[in-house]
């Protein structure tokens, strides 16, 4: 197989392979060197160098891996190892390595009905029949498919809240359309860019300036890839994007919004896609604190948190292996005696209640805020 | 037998589990793969392997993290691999200041576990995120903490080991210490531990006759010397700013007049020695053991060919000096800047130093580098006769021993 990325040709040269980044739960898991970081970038090297083929197997385990970012923050010579992995992922579909297939099941679902669910475009907006929202603000509700469909609490409280917070806002409604997240993640691009040209057409047309997300996911991939993508296909793209714990957070600091108490014991599960990949730690725990709540950080946390286990499209491949680094999270949190894990992203809400067994009640930090924010 | 132990044998695994952090040019083009790789879980999955190893006459490699970089982990002849990872538990005798450790545990995990204790690790490497209790048992070495207490094999109380014979407990270590797997497989180690104590680094701007005499005129945990060359590659990759002249880093337990900031912010950086990486991108390193005395000598010889180096002061006067050059792995023309860890080899035996390391590459120096060499090598012969643990390792056969040290002659 060749190569032709020109960073993966660069970067996997200078890895030194220290192994700092076994924190990859993945490898944690399956302790098998095809799955540790420094594994996959010793294979890219090899198939850059002749001297080895991408084989299936091979491919299959370059696959298991969360993208968390566990690996960037440890690492010796400080590679970009997400984008490596996106990066390498978009080379093996190219050269008709992958998709693996569920992800190209997804993909099918999403070009038919814009989302990765399978489920009906027409429905997308269901959870927002009893708000006759609008359809033309500066200010945009982007809700992203798994709160639209699977997770759609938090789609309502989030909109709850901003009504509460008398912001001024639209929604897109069933013209919405995936951020393209999972696409970017396993390296299906091609996909990814149309759904950018149709959101941002969208957008355009909404007179939309400012985008919130309550999806970390999204957060990352519109604030993040999109600008990236905009600027490669030589478009203007100036929009603001901020995530629902930051608005949460400029509102109760400049005391727009006042939230009652909430004097629980919490601990907070640091979303890969709003932290490490995007740098935001602060917002969501000021939030808490501002409630009184009672944060315990668990073992892993902010830069060095342990990923819930669904990302990269782990979840949808490979279920066992995203269930147990799912329970491993949830060991960290029930060790911190907390009643409630809370974290910023529908994904790591859904996922870390599946892999909880019930054993901690998991919430979403806008859950908490609407409950508790004064009218 | 060993059907239950973990196991793989696809061309990817017996890829990635046959090289370790050096990538040696031209030569490593020679090694053959991994047979396959096992990952025992316990010590009886080891003796198994030890068995099956000896009846069907296939070489074993033990493996820890594959973070040296002298081929001691490198299944150059093929074979079965050991990796270690999964024999990773251990405990502490708190009463007794004793870690009692399997060889695949990590010393970082261990170092945060014992600190929640109130102890601490004497010595650990400065690839404690990632390297084992086997693996630097295996290989021997010196890190932080060794001026304070020397290397790791004389902080071992006791070893249990595996091999062709069975179980040995000892608490002699010369048959086994750096021996790089050869004569057994460290099962589980007693390794003595230290009170936590709070260390604070200063950083000196000195000269390195004033840095010798800074770091061995009190008692200080450990003495860390970087050249301004190595400096200057390290802001180069990393975009910091730290003052580019010698630096002598202390870390101690005492108040001393050095600059603390500097200290605490190159102490932080001490597991990143390879961040220059970037620079090549790659590097060749040297890495010797000298005396005190002949430190600047030793030194303007390999600055002189462009290094940048790190000395770690240790016990007893000895230094450990690791130099490193910038090289492109890419290019074909770097081949030739390989032989600077053998031209600086040279320098440092003029100087009466040696290699840090024998391993695969420095098998050569053997017989200088064990005091007992001709002993080991009865003692190999008597439990090893077909000669299956690691072979090519430490006791030199083939032709890469020559081949290296023509290659040292030419340099
Ligand atoms: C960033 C970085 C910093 C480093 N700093 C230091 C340092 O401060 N000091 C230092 O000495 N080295 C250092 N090294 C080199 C290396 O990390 C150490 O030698 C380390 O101890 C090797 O441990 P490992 O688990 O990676 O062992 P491996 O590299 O896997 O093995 C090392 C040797 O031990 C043998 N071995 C492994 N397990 C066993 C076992 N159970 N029984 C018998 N033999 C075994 C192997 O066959 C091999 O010969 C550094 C390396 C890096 C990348």
């Amino acid at each position: 197989m060749r190569i032709d990325n020109e960073l993966i040709k660069n970067e996997v040269f200078i890895c030194a392979q220290c192994h700092y980044c076994r924190v990859c739960p993945a490898y944690s898991v399956i302790k098998w060197e095809s799955t540790s970081p420094r594994g996959r970038v010793y294979l890219l090297k090899g198939i850059l160098k002749g001297e080895i083929d991408a084989e299936i197997t091979a491919v299959e385990d370059f696959y298991k891996c969360t993208t968390c970012g566990a690996c960037e923050v440890v690492c010796q010579t400080s590679i970009p190892l997400i984008d490596l992995w996106e990066r390498a992922r978009a080379e093996f579909v190219e050269k008709g390595k992958a998709p693996l297939p569920v992800h190209k099941k997804l993909k099918d679902y999403a070009e038919k009905n814009g989302n990765p669910y399978g489920e009906k475009r027409e429905e997308r907006a269901k959870w927002a029949e009893n708000f006759a929202l609008s359809e033309s603000a500066e200010l945009l509700y982007f809700a992203g498919c798994t709160a639209s469909y699977r997770m759609k609490e938090l789609a309502v409280n989030s909109v709850e809240f901003l009504r509460k917070a008398k912001m001024d806002f639209g929604y897109a409604g069933v013209d919405e359309l995936c951020c393209g997240s999972p696409f970017l993640r396993t390296g299906q691009r091609e996909i990814a860019y149309e759904f950018f040209r149709k959101n941002y057409e969208i957008w355009d047309r909404m007179g939309v300036e400012k985008i919130l997300t309550s999806c970390a996911g999204c957060y990352r991939t519109i604030k993040r890839d999109y600008k990236e993508i905009g600027k490669e296909l030589g478009m203007d793209w100036d929009f603001e994007v901020i995530h629902i714990s930051q608005l949460m957070w400029s509102l109760v600091k400049s005391g727009e919004v006042e939230l009652e108490e909430f004097g629980e014991q919490v601990t907070y599960h640091d979303p890969c896609h709003l932290g490490r990949h995007m740098n935001v730690y602060d917002e969501p725990r000021k939030v808490l604190e501002s409630m009184n709540a009672r944060i315990v950080e668990m073992e892993s946390n902010r830069e060095n948190a342990l990923c819930c286990g669904a990302g990269g499209g782990l979840k949808s491949q490979f279920k066992d292996l995203s269930m147990e680094i799912g329970k491993r999270r949830i060991e960290e949190a029930l060790n911190t005696g907390a009643r409630y894990l809370i974290s910023c992203c529908p994904f790591c809400k859904l996922h870390l209640k599946q892999a909880s067994g019930g054993r901690i009640e998991v919430v979403d930090l806008i859950e908490i805020v609407n409950k508790h924010a004064k009218v | 037998m060993i059907d239950h132990i973990p196991q793989r044998s696809d061309l990817t695994q017996r890829y990635l589990y046959s090289h370790d952090i050096a990538s040696p040019p031209i030569i490593s083009k020679f090694f053959k793969l991994a047979d396959v790789v096992m990952q025992p879980e316990n010590e009886d999955d080891v003796l198994r392997i030890l068995l099956y190893a000896k009846e069907k006459k296939i070489p074993l490699i033990a493996r820890g993290s594959a973070t040296s970089g002298y081929g001691g982990a490198v299944p150059y002849k093929g074979g079965i691999v050991v990796d270690f990872s999964r024999m990773d538990h251990f405990e502490v005798d708190e009463e007794r200041k004793i870690l009692i450790a399997e060889p695949g545990a990590v010393w970082w995990d261990i170092e945060r576990k014992l600190n929640k204790l109130g102890l601490s690790l004497r010595v650990y490497p400065t690839s404690a995120p990632s390297s084992t209790v086997g693996g630097w048992i295996g290989q021997n070495g010196y890190g932080v903490g060794s001026l304070a207490f020397g290397s790791i094999a004389e902080n071992v109380e006791k070893i249990r080991v595996a091999n062709f014979e069975g179980i040995v407990e000892t608490r002699d270590l010369r048959f086994y210490a750096g021996l790089h797997g050869t004569t057994g497989f460290v099962v589980k180690a007693w390794i003595k531990v230290k009170d936590y104590e709070d260390l604070n680094a200063y950083a000196f701007h000195v000269d390195v006759e004033e840095a010798i005499k800074i770091a061995y005129a009190r008692k200080h945990y450990s003495a860390l010397y970087l050249t301004r060359r190595y400096l200057e590659m390290k802001n180069m990759v990393s975009g910091n700013e730290i003052p580019e002249k010698d630096t002598l880093v202390i870390v101690t337990a005492e108040k001393l007049d050095g600059d603390e900031e500097l200290g605490e912010e190159i102490w932080n950086d001490r597991f990143y020695p390879l961040r220059i990486r970037r620079a090549g991108p790659g590097v060749v390193a040297a890495e010797v053991l000298i005396d005190a005395e002949k430190l600047k000598a030793y030194l303007n010889s390999v600055e002189g060919f462009g290094a940048g180096t790190e000395v770690w002061f240790l016990k007893n006067s000895l230094c450990s000096v690791l130099s490193f050059m910038p090289v492109d792995e890419r290019d074909g023309r770097s081949v030739f800047k390989y032989t600077f860890s053998l031209k600086a080899l040279k320098e440092a035996k003029k100087l009466g130093g040696r290699v840090y390391s024998t391993g695969l590459y420095f098998s050569k120096e053997s017989k200088s580098f064990y005091e007992n060499f001709d002993e080991l090598l009865r003692f190999k012969k008597s439990i090893d006769p077909e000669n299956l643990l690691n072979p090519g390792k430490v006791f030199p056969s083939g032709s890469l021993p020559i081949i290296m040290g023509f290659l040292e002659v030419l340099s």
